[in-house]
């Protein structure tokens, strides 16, 4: 294993020509302007090319449509459940959002990101961007931070028409409830554009890309459940299963976050959790875990990807 | 030092053996020309300069680094692949300065090195476009852009002027001549246009089946295959090039002849190339004629195995059935 692959830093060795690499240059800046605005970042490589990922997907109108998408889901759920007649309004409203969120976030993620390496090698950027003095795995690392904070801040202006018909209808209490909810949406969005950006380095055409990438959707929407439902059910499998179901799937991790959150459903739904040794925090993490292995494995895959 | 040293290198792509036991070695300063046919490791080579290729036998020294190190050897080389391209979104401006942020060039530096680069590689005028308006000339002229940023050691450019027009190709030529005069730069390249790498190079290299078939500098190679130069005329039809080519047997001077349809192909020496011209000009009807001098083509065609001129360069295969060789 060489220096490199070891994550051994920008510069192994004390033979560098910049032995900073960029991360101690003084005063120095990365622009980031992809929204007529200025936001001044430090100049390490890493950001420099996340800005850059970040121009490049806002520019190509990915970001306004993913905001649209959003707004029209959010307000169409808040302005057809807030509106119902019957107790438990914004209950209805939160699950309704983690029930369809389970469907459409996956499939903007995985759509936003399963090009991300692999469309850049067939564009011939790839090559040029990987033969720039940074090690490969912080190039993957940047373009993933670039798109998550595209999809991640698309998101959450997408669900703000849904937080002000929140606030209009059930008033300002249940914006708290509505807002960790849309930051569920938003961590499960960026564990699963990890997961599309892993499959993106792995694969070497982007038509076979796509394929997998709607293969994992259809997986982790509607598969995975049904299948850990039989095996639960057929082998009568406890507490455990039911645990390791859910943690395996990081739509599963955010429908149960989103769920812990309405109070009608928290009673049976905690106790359920609380049997299969489950709690928000533990959730939360695995939720993490899967925002991160991912793109570290997709660091390591990048070396091995042929050129 | 070397600023290149490659020894024994191997590299294999499944059932392909790209490199088979490769050694190289490039001082400082010295401007290559890599050539040969396709396939035959130059790509792959390039690759392992900067690290994008591991080998799997063998060693590679770039700047007294192991590019397999990463970072460090990149800081210093710089590589203009065969396919760049460029995200369609981003300007040239942008795309330049993304490099000069990469590379580290100080950030009050940065506007004026990449204004002084869009001057040299002749995109000033189109450098807030995006690129997806560019033709595929200003792309690799962009590539080769980038190549210039900051104060490479080694610059490593892969046919870089495929697919560039005349002006293109000068505008390549004048860069390399600059930076080979001004300053300690080393300079690889590869080109299928020998012509290219007679006028750019100190030294060329043929690459053959994954190995060096030929190494040395251009000079050297050009008379490899000897002094004589080559004497081609088109005569008004087939007849009377039969008619020249048994004039041309007749004369003491003239080394080998081949005859293809009206086109003949004699060698001599450098000295006897206008006497015999003027001898097949009395007798026969001559529509064209040129002398080429010993050229890099002839030992490039030397190491890769091939035929180099028995039909010529121009002659249609049709033609080849006609001809004799003397």
């Amino acid at each position: 294993m060489n220096p490199e692959e070891r994550g051994d830093g920008e510069h192994p060795g004390a033979t560098a020509v910049e032995p900073d690499g960029g991360f101690a240059a003084a005063g120095a800046t990365n622009e980031l302007r992809a929204d007529g605005g200025a936001l001044r970042l430090p100049d390490w490589p890493v950001l420099t090319v996340a800005a850059r990922e970040y121009r490049l997907a806002v520019r190509s109108r990915w970001a306004l449509g993913v905001v649209l998408l959003f707004g029209l889901f959010s307000a169409a759920v808040v302005q057809f459940g807030a509106t119902s007649v019957g107790p438990g309004r914004f209950d209805a409203v939160v699950a309704t959002l983690a029930e369809l969120g389970v469907y459409l976030v996956p499939l903007a993620a995985l759509a936003f990101g399963y090009d991300t390496i692999v469309g850049a090698d067939e564009q011939g950027s790839l090559e040029l961007l990987l033969s720039l003095p940074v090690s490969q795995g912080r190039v993957v690392a940047g373009a993933y931070l670039g798109r998550a904070a595209v999809l991640g801040g698309a998101m959450l202006l997408g669900f703000v028409p849904g937080a002000l018909l929140t606030v209009r209808y059930l008033g300002l209490g249940s914006l708290g409830t509505y807002v960790a909810v849309v930051l569920t949406a938003v961590l499960m969005a960026c564990a699963v554009l990890a997961v599309a950006v892993l499959v993106s380095t792995l694969v070497a055409e982007k038509a076979h890309a796509l394929g997998v990438a709607l293969a994992l959707w259809l997986w982790m929407a509607l598969l995975h459940d049904l299948v850990a439902l039989g095996v639960v059910a057929t082998l009568d499998a406890g507490g455990t299963a039911v645990a390791a179901a859910v943690l395996l799937n990081p739509v599963d991790c955010f429908r149960v976050l989103a769920l812990s959150q309405v109070d009608v459903v928290a009673g049976g739904f905690g106790a359920v959790m609380a049997q299969a040794g489950l709690s928000v925090p533990v959730v939360g993490a695995a939720l993490l875990a899967w925002t991160v292995a991912p793109i570290a494995l997709a660091s390591r895959a990048i070396y091995r990807r042929r050129l | 030092m070397n600023a290149i040293d490659i020894e024994d290198v191997t590299k294999r792509y499944g059932d392909v053996q790209a490199l088979d036991g490769l050694s190289l070695s490039v001082e400082r300063g010295t401007t290559l020309g890599v050539f040969g046919t396709n396939g035959a490791g130059k790509t792959t080579l390039f690759k392992l300069l900067v690290g994008l290729n591991r080998p799997d036998d063998g060693t590679v020294r770039v700047a007294g680094l192991d590019p397999a190190d990463g970072p460090a050897v990149r800081e210093r080389v710089r590589y203009l692949p065969e396919h760049a391209g460029f995200p369609p979104n981003l300007t040239g401006r942008e795309i330049l300065r993304f490099h000069t942020r990469m590379r580290s060039v100080p950030a009050e530096k940065r506007a004026h090195h990449v204004e002084r680069i869009l001057h040299t590689i002749g995109l000033a005028e189109a450098a807030d476009r995006p690129v997806s308006g560019y033709s595929n000339g200003m792309n690799r002229r962009l590539g080769l852009g980038t190549a210039l940023v900051g104060d490479p050691s080694v610059l490593v450019l892969d046919e870089p002027t495929a697919g560039l027009d005349p002006e293109g190709i000068q505008a390549f030529h004048d860069i390399v001549e600059s930076l080979a005069a001004e300053t300690e730069v080393t300079i690889v390249f590869s080109s299928h246009a020998l012509s290219e790498i007679e006028q750019l190079c100190d030294e060329a290299v043929v690459v053959a089946d994954g190995r060096v078939a030929m190494q040395g500098p251009v000079e050297v190679l050009r008379r490899a295959t000897g002094d004589e130069v080559t004497v081609r005329l088109t005569l008004a039809d087939a007849d009377e090039a039969q008619a020249a080519t048994a004039t041309l047997r007749d004369e003491a001077s003239a080394g080998s002849v081949s005859r293809t349809g009206p086109r003949l192909e004699v060698t001599c020496r450098p000295d006897s190339a206008y006497d015999l011209l003027t001898i097949v000009q009395q007798r026969h009807a001559v529509d064209r004629f040129e002398v080429r001098e010993p050229g890099l083509e002839a030992a490039f065609h030397e190491a890769v195995g091939t035929a180099s001129t028995t039909s010529g360069p121009d002659a249609s295969p049709g033609d080849a059935a006609g001809g004799e060789t003397a």
